[in-house]
């Protein structure tokens, strides 16, 4: 079950790789939220307990329900047009994933012979967050940089389940809000950023060189 | 319990507490006890008077004893200058900067303190993004364009990095895998017990990662910009802050990490990766310091250079490392003076270009004596601290294994310096072409007293050379397996 | 043996017989989606039948390749029909390795499709023709990577038995299933020419891509090249069909429930899909199957790391 939803998430990565559009972006984040969400619901299945379930929650509450809606927000607020613009082309930045995930794939199973571990999880996660930081790269748009940031953190949440070690609750929790509150300070920072500069592409922010 | 109280739990009852006072005075007021608090219990845990115990993810070593000891100095004086620098017609914008303002600060030492006293990963970790959280705020004071990028940059890239030192935790339980600790929670002191037993390759990757994830904040070459344009577009106080502690909050981090691995096999990578890093900080900075124009920008990077230092020390270990901790302390207090003296600069100029600076001896000569001395101070000319720690630093890495390493570093110091003064000395005594200079006289304000005050305190500490101050570190130093 | 033979001439036949119901069942669905009445159920029978009665003229310039290219066609895939199997009956042709024929013969009537259409000297049918093998170029992977990936974890090389033999105690099976459904899904629009890729109702020279191969065409030749149309779409409906097989436990009537089921639900997915999607720039089509061979290539990698 892990290893079919780490491909599903895999698949919501190609999907991001492919669309030209800002929305859905927010809905790809969605759709990580919920099969996060679900990952961390399976374990409650068979033994349930009401303590254990507060994450899960958190989880959908913040990552599936609050930040889209503010990200949504955020765009609806700001006036941003819809087309991602990327720098390179999509075809280019297509092929640049499909490699990178080949590659992780095959060095996470050279690497699972000498540790014990969850390949596809590992491997899905590790690639989220290379696509997260290609996403940052080769994208213009501040809020897509965003949407990239969050692909990241997903995909070190979905790595650190197939490690199989879990945080004390404080501590995951304490996670989910300091990326909460980095989405928040974000949007903020994205309004007064289209306020002063009068867009939200990066080639605004170059002022500050040496 | 009540030291946890006391350095965490009351900062956020006083952020709190400024969320609904909006009289910038009382604001000041609550501040300001909560830094007498903190200043006053961090002395007394250091001087060993009381043996703190603390519950949960946290606990206190001679590490941790050191670092939030820097800490509270360093946010007391802060405070300290920041009314008389809010009450100054500042930027028109910055109104409401001024309001969150103390709110921000005081949470700011509430997260820092967490980091420092936490003795697990993950509660670490959560702490010191929360310090960037609210740091990243205060940087955009001046509700203007450069400070508002360099809050964006700063904030995005910091915790781009942050996450990338999150995955290096998971690493570092990858390498757990098959040993005692398996399934185990990740406590600094059960993993430097066990460290031997760890997967050697996914313990130097972890450290990879987190060495170069908290490198953004720590301000390493080479993933220094976003802290450079942070430091250099905040506040003075502000910049004080982040020069002065944020940054060793994140090289804590670092040499947590550092402290695993320095009993296993993986050390002899690690301490080139180190050292590597901190060459290519001293290095940056030497190349800037050529064409360096913005003075704060220029502290900034001398703040590289500094914590380039204090890296190299850690990377090359035994002597060096004494000289590192000894560093840190000076470098902290070095940076406050410079970056209030560096505030007040701008505010009588209202510029941070260089070539629009002059005469800053006839116009503001108060400040500007103070920034000179300031300057020599972080130059490492005695009798200032920084002398004595640059010296030990520099014995250590003769006496060491690679000594071959100190004539870059010297030749870059040098560079550094000579560039740093000539630039200086061209913004305190250099003259307009047709301007005339007016010897002007400058009142003797808060923020004057707190340099001297600071100032006297580095050579004192330097010249007197406390003993609980060499017992600590010296406990340190055994605690990284550095015997002397 | 005989009985054997019987089924898998039935289930040519049922494919031949039923390819335009499943044509026209698609089209009557996607007018009701759209809010129209459509044509009836039967209207491609219809329209084959008055093709078959026009007469056949040839352009002037044509040389015999446009007079074989259709009855290539046709045949290919019957060929290609015969290799599939219905329900559980075991195919006509059936031997190690068909996969690659499988592909193959539906690769040659394209060939043929495309030379005709060069043959006949239109600019306009060679630049259909241009398209057409562009996008081949980039379709051909999507089926060796998905079918490839399935044909490893089953350990066999032909197509009756990779799809009879796997269990479906297999763990992995079921993200195969989702992955495989989709790349082939999205390799069989490309392919029979639908919705997203390619408009089979437009008849504007400028952005059609397999319709513009035909436009010299009529009477018999348009009826045989309509007619093996027909016959592809349902092949690849049937292939898409054939993944789910193994839910029905190797069961006669269950595995004809899942046909059946199966080809009316695809039929609703093509009318969904043709009626939600608008018609990719003729630039974005490589990406839009680059898109799905990088599925198929997820699925080679998991079939990789769950040995």
């Amino acid at each position: 079950m892990e290893n079919v939803l780490s491909i599903l998430f895999c698949l919501s990565l190609f999907y991001l790789s492919v669309t030209s559009r800002v929305k859905a972006y927010v809905t790809v984040l969605r759709v990580q939220g919920i099969i996060l969400t679900i990952l961390l619901v399976i374990p409650f299945l068979s033994h349930f307990s009401v303590y254990g379930i507060i994450i899960p929650a958190t989880m959908l509450i913040v990552k599936v329900i609050y930040i889209p809606r503010y990200i949504n927000k955020v765009i609806l607020d700001l006036d941003i047009k819809r087309r991602i613009e990327p720098t390179i082309q999509q075809m280019v930045f297509l092929a640049l994933v499909i490699a990178t995930i080949v590659i992780i794939f095959f060095a996470s199973q050279l690497l699972s012979k000498s540790t014990p571990l969850n390949v596809i999880p590992f491997a899905s996660g590790f690639s989220a967050i290379a696509i997260g930081i290609y996403i940052i790269m080769f994208r213009k748009k501040l809020i897509v940089h965003v949407c990239g940031f969050l692909v990241l953190e997903n995909g070190i949440f979905l790595f650190g389940t197939s490690v199989a070690f879990e945080l004390p609750m404080l501590i995951e929790l304490g996670t989910l809000l300091d990326v909460f509150v980095v989405v928040f300070l974000m949007g903020i920072a994205l309004n007064r950023i289209s306020s002063t500069f009068e867009g939200f592409e990066v080639a605004h922010l170059g002022r500050l060189k040496d | 319990m009540i030291e946890l109280f006391i350095f965490i739990a009351l900062p956020v009852f006083a952020s709190a507490l400024c969320f609904a006072v909006k009289n910038l005075k009382v604001q000041y007021a609550l501040s300001l006890t909560v830094a007498v608090f903190h200043l006053t219990l961090s002395v007394i845990v250091f001087l060993g008077v009381h043996q703190a115990v603390l519950p949960g993810f946290f606990s206190i070593d001679s590490l941790s004893k050191l670092f939030i000891l820097i800490l509270s100095n360093v946010y007391f004086w802060v405070v300290l200058v920041s009314f008389s620098y809010l009450k100054r017609p500042a930027m028109p914008k910055a109104g409401e900067g001024k309001r969150y303002y103390f709110l921000l600060l005081n949470f700011y030492l509430a997260a820092n303190s967490a980091a420092m006293l936490s003795n697990h990963f993950g509660m670490y970790w959560v702490a010191s993004e929360a310090t960037t959280l609210s740091v990243a705020p205060l940087i955009y004071f001046y509700r203007n364009e450069e400070s508002l990028e360099a809050m964006w940059k700063y904030l995005f890239l910091v915790s781009i990095g942050i996450a990338f030192a999150f995955m290096g935790i998971l690493m570092l339980t990858l390498s757990a895998k098959g040993t005692v600790l398996e399934g185990q929670q990740l406590f600094f002191w059960e993993f430097i017990k066990n460290a031997k037993e760890l997967n050697p390759i996914w313990l130097k990757v972890s450290f990879i990662f987190i060495f170069v994830g908290l490198s953004t904040k720590i301000g390493i070459a080479p993933m220094h910009s976003a802290d450079i344009d942070a430091t250099s577009n905040a506040p003075g106080p502000v910049a004080a802050l982040m020069s002065g502690s944020l940054r060793l909050t994140a090289l804590l981090g670092v040499m947590r990490i550092f402290q695993i691995v320095r009993f296993t096999s993986s050390y002899d990578v690690v301490r080139i990766i180190l050292i590597t890093g901190a060459l290519l900080s001293l290095f940056v900075a030497f190349v800037y310091m050529f064409k360096a124009n913005n003075f704060q920008r220029m502290l900034a990077y001398s703040s590289v250079e500094h914590l380039g230092l204090i890296t190299l020390g850690l990377g090359i270990g035994g002597f060096a490392f004494i000289g590192a901790m000894y560093h840190a302390v000076y470098n902290s207090m070095s940076k406050v003076v410079l970056f209030i003296g560096s505030g007040n600069i701008h505010r009588a100029f209202k510029t941070r270009e260089m070539s629009k600076i002059s005469s800053v001896l006839n116009k503001v000569p108060k400040t500007g004596w103070l920034f000179l001395t300031a300057f020599f101070a972080i130059s490492g000319i005695p009798p200032f601290g920084m002398f004595f720690s640059e010296i030990k630093i520099f014995e250590g890495i003769l006496f060491s294994d690679m000594p071959y390493i100190l004539a870059p570093v010297m030749f870059f110091l040098l560079f550094i310096f000579v560039n740093m003064g000539r630039n200086i000395f061209s913004m305190l005594y250099g003259k307009r072409e047709n301007g005339e200079v007016h010897n002007e006289t400058e009142p003797f304000d808060f923020s004057h007293f707190v340099s001297v005050a600071l100032l006297i305190l580095l050579t004192a500490i330097a010249i007197s050379s406390p003993d609980i101050l060499y017992q600590n570190i010296l406990v340190i130093a055994k605690d990284f397996g550095f015997a002397l | 043996m005989g009985l054997g033979l019987l089924q898998g001439i039935v289930s040519v036949l049922v494919v031949l017989g039923l390819s335009p119901l499943f044509a026209g069942l698609v089209n009557k669905l996607k007018a009701i989606l759209t809010g129209r009445i459509g044509a009836p159920l039967l209207q491609p029978y219809y329209e084959m039948q008055r093709l078959f009665r026009k007469e056949t003229i040839n352009a002037i310039g044509s040389s015999f390749i446009s007079r074989i290219s259709p009855l290539v066609n046709l045949v290919t895939m019957i060929i290609a029909a015969a290799m599939l199997p219905v329900g559980f009956w075991k195919p006509v042709i059936s031997f190690d390795g068909d996969i690659i024929l499988f592909a193959y013969i539906l690769g040659l009537s394209r060939f043929f499709q495309i030379l005709a259409a060069m043959d006949i000297g239109s600019s306009f049918e060679g630049m259909g023709a241009a398209r057409e093998a562009t996008f081949a170029l980039f379709a051909e992977p999507i089926f060796f990577f998905s079918f490839g990936s399935i044909s490893f974890i089953s350990g066999y090389t032909s197509l009756y038995m990779i799809l009879h033999s796997i269990q479906h105690q297999n763990i992995s099976y079921e993200v195969f299933i989702v992955i495989c459904s989709i790349s082939v899904f999205m390799l069989a629009v490309t392919e029979c020419s639908r919705m997203p890729v390619d408009d089979p109702n437009t008849h504007l020279e400028l952005t059609m891509i397999h319709e513009v191969m035909i436009l010299d065409n009529s009477g018999l030749d348009l009826f045989l090249y309509q007619y093996s149309g027909y016959i592809k779409l349902f092949i690849y409906a049937i292939l898409e069909i054939s993944f789910f097989y193994p839910f029905s436990g190797q069961g006669y009537l269950l595995g004809i429930i899942i046909f059946i089921t199966g080809s009316l639900v695809l039929a609703t997915a093509l009318g969904v899909v043709e009626t939600i999607a608008s018609r990719y720039k003729m630039k974005n089509i490589p990406q839009y199957l680059l898109f799905a061979t990088a599925i198929g290539i997820l699925n080679l990698l998991i079939y990789t790391f769950t040995r």
